[in-house]
């Protein structure tokens, strides 16, 4: 078991895939972290260093991730929504924004289309 | 904003979509009647902060105050032309 950043993951779990399980955090940040700190890419959390994990957590407290990243969107749309433009607009009702079809298939706008955006 | 939303948008090099509309600068003490147009597409700019403009939306003419934040946006992202669909609505 490794912590980092307050979050648990298990010793056979991939350090590129734990990275990634942070909100805001994707695919080519988490490679460019692990060559920045000399991590093989298919590394499990097992192997790390605990040096290597307490400097993890360091990097990853500097950077804009989950609930600040999440913050940052849910500021833009309430903006939009504010000085009443379309996208705002479309956002509150929970319908596609970039006008997409709405006779059917619009879960996606269903679920993640709101002033409080979730995912 | 994003900065690459704003890229990504137009090119540079055309710059923002400008229309020539009746702009009257208010002088103190006199009402300005609001600026009636049907160039949903014209690029609100910096100086329009404060105006008012009547934008139609293809039926009826909608009033907008444009405030600093929607500077960089089009006229007609606030002018709604669609009406939702309610049942039993006449």
């Amino acid at each position: 078991m490794v912590f980092i950043l307050g979050v648990n993951f298990h010793a056979q779990k991939l350090v590129k895939k734990a990275l990634e399980s942070f909100y805001a955090l994707g695919p080519q940040t988490s490679a460019r972290i692990l060559a920045k700190y000399c991590i093989h890419p298919r590394a499990k959390m097992g192997s790390l260093q605990p040096k290597t994990v307490t400097a993890l957590t360091a990097e990853l407290s500097t950077m804009t991730i989950e609930n600040d990243a999440r913050k940052i969107i849910q500021d833009n749309i309430r903006r939009l929504r504010d000085m009443g433009a379309y996208r705002g607009r479309r956002h509150a009702m929970g319908l596609p924004v970039r006008g997409q079809r709405t006779r059917n298939q619009i879960q996606t706008a269903r679920k993640l289309n709101k002033i409080e955006r979730k995912g | 904003m994003q900065p690459t939303r704003c890229l990504l948008k137009r090119s540079v090099w055309k710059g923002p979509h400008i229309v020539p509309l009746p702009i009257v600068r208010p002088e103190p003490g006199k009402k300005v009647a609001p600026i009636r147009t049907q160039a949903r597409s014209a690029t609100i700019l910096p100086s329009f902060v404060g105006l008012k403009f009547q934008v139609h939306n293809g039926k009826v003419y909608h009033d907008v105050t444009i405030t600093e934040e929607m500077v960089g946006h089009k006229l007609g992202e606030f002018s709604p032309t669609r009406k939702p669909f309610i049942w039993g609505r006449k």
